[in-house]
């Protein structure tokens, strides 16, 4: 009866997937950081999908799409209505609707990424939708947007802050910034990466599958 | 008065629907119209109303309202919808805007939509919307004819929701417009409606205007 019990649990779990937010300005480097984690995922044998909501029809689906990285139909488009917020916060209902439909249509998959349309520092991701959720900044923001406090900034599971490629040439004291980021999130974790070249994406799919997939 | 409030509860832009993102045409009339007046932009709403929530979504909603939980004349009102329905940016929108309804409401628990949902995702229904509204609000208990007024409301501020967010008329001139709707909404809704209408829906602008933004290569809104 328990073994029967653990079972079905195990079957309900199984049809799950971890859904993962990834939300920061426009430019930031969110599409960068999808198609940074794509070859790092498939790697490590995780069944994934992802879902951008596009503030212009379907640009960021269409990269990936087009990336040859994955197949183009585990990536879905929701257009956001010109509301980037309203999609992923007061109504994510159609966000949720599209994981669903590419849970059905990928019955193994393990975790979806919602890719935000991007907008300010305001931003933050509905629990209803995402169980974990990223925040990505980049350095040539500037060096005091942590302490500008900015909600997605503070709630978000995972601060990246990218682009510290860039840091020298925008006149970025990259070491200040990200203490700066790490003493306004009370010691919550935050991810230097230069997308361009690589830098600290194993770290981010590292958190990723430990706060979501419970592989470690 | 709970049915009242229940009808409230629905038609409130907050509850999560995703209506939110789609625009009824409006955004692909504009672009064909960029200097739509107020006038003409109200004109267009009492339209959209008139030749297509009144002699088409109306009819559905009630159909699916009356059907209750009957899955197959749910169904059956759902394919008639697809079957009628031309341009397929609104076919996709009314399906996808029906699946976001229905995600709030599984959601919340509501048994009906939890069925709905696993029927839609085994392809046996299509979700449009205005049925999922129907069957949803019959077994919410709201009463029929709030259920029409809910449906016609949230049409009508949605199409100028979308306006304002477009930026082609302020917030309040919004307002303004739909203010004026609101009669001919009461007096849609007062007209008796035969058992056996037929759905029917056309306008030629927001036609056009819906097939051409299909293609459109700058779009904010999905139909
Ligand atoms: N130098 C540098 N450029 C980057 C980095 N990451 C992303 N970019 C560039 O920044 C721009 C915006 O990136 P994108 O991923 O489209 O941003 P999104 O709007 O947040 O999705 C693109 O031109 C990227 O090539 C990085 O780490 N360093
Ligand atoms: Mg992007």
């Amino acid at each position: 009866m328990l073994h029967a019990l653990r079972q079905a649990k195990a079957q309900a779990t199984a049809t799950v997937a971890a859904r993962v937010g990834i939300g920061g300005p426009v430019g930031s480097g969110k599409t960068a950081l999808i198609e940074a984690l794509i070859p790092v995922l498939q790697r490590r044998g995780v069944d994934f999908a992802v879902v951008t909501n596009d503030l212009v029809t379907k640009e960021d689906a269409e990269r990936l799409r087009r990336s040859g990285l994955i197949d183009p139909d585990r990536v879905s488009a929701v257009e956001a209505g010109a509301c980037p917020h309203t999609v992923i916060r007061e109504d994510p209902t159609l966000n949720i609707a599209a994981g669903d439909e590419l849970e059905a249509r990928f019955p193994g998959v393990e975790l979806i990424l919602f890719e935000s349309g991007g907008d300010n520092l305001a931003s933050t991701f509905s629990l209803d939708l995402v169980d974990w959720w990223i925040f990505v900044i980049d350095v040539a923001g500037g060096d005091d947007i942590p302490r500008k406090r900015g909600p997605g900034l503070l709630r978000c599971d995972l601060l990246v802050v990218n682009k510290i490629d860039l840091a020298p040439h925008v006149g970025v004291d990259l070491d200040r910034m990200l203490a700066d980021a790490r003493q306004v999130r009370g010691g919550k974790p935050v991810i230097a990466t230069n997308l361009k070249a690589g830098t600290g994406v194993e770290a981010v799919a590292d958190a990723i599958s430990a706060a979501v997939l419970f592989r470690i | 008065m709970l049915p009242l409030l229940r009808a409230i509860w629905q038609a409130d832009a907050a509850f999560p629907s995703g209506a939110f993102a789609f625009s009824y045409g409006i955004e692909g009339a504009l672009a064909l119209r960029p200097d739509m007046s107020l006038g003409e932009f109200e004109r267009l709403c009492a339209a959209v109303l008139q030749q297509r929530w009144a002699s088409y979504d109306r009819i559905a909603l009630q159909r699916a309202f009356r059907a209750g939980r009957d899955l197959d004349a749910l169904a059956a009102v759902d394919r008639e919808i697809e079957a009628s329905t031309m341009i397929e940016a609104l076919r996709a929108g009314s399906r996808r805007n029906g699946a976001s309804f229905l995600a709030a409401h599984a959601r919340l628990g509501q048994p009906l939509a939890l069925k709905l949902r696993a029927q839609v995702k085994a392809g046996d229904c299509l979700g449009h919307i205005a049925v999922m509204q129907g069957a949803i609000w019959a077994a919410l208990q709201l009463d029929e004819q709030h259920a029409a007024l809910c449906s016609a409301y949230t049409v009508a501020s949605g199409l100028i929701t979308a306006a304002v967010r477009l930026g082609a008329v302020g917030a309040l001139q919004g307002q303004s417009v739909l203010q004026a709707l609101l009669p001919l909404i009461d007096a849609l809704v007062a007209t008796p409606l035969d058992d056996d209408a037929e759905l029917e829906s056309f306008i030629p602008i927001l036609d056009i205007a819906a097939a051409r933004h299909v293609h459109a290569e700058l779009r904010l809104f999905a139909n």
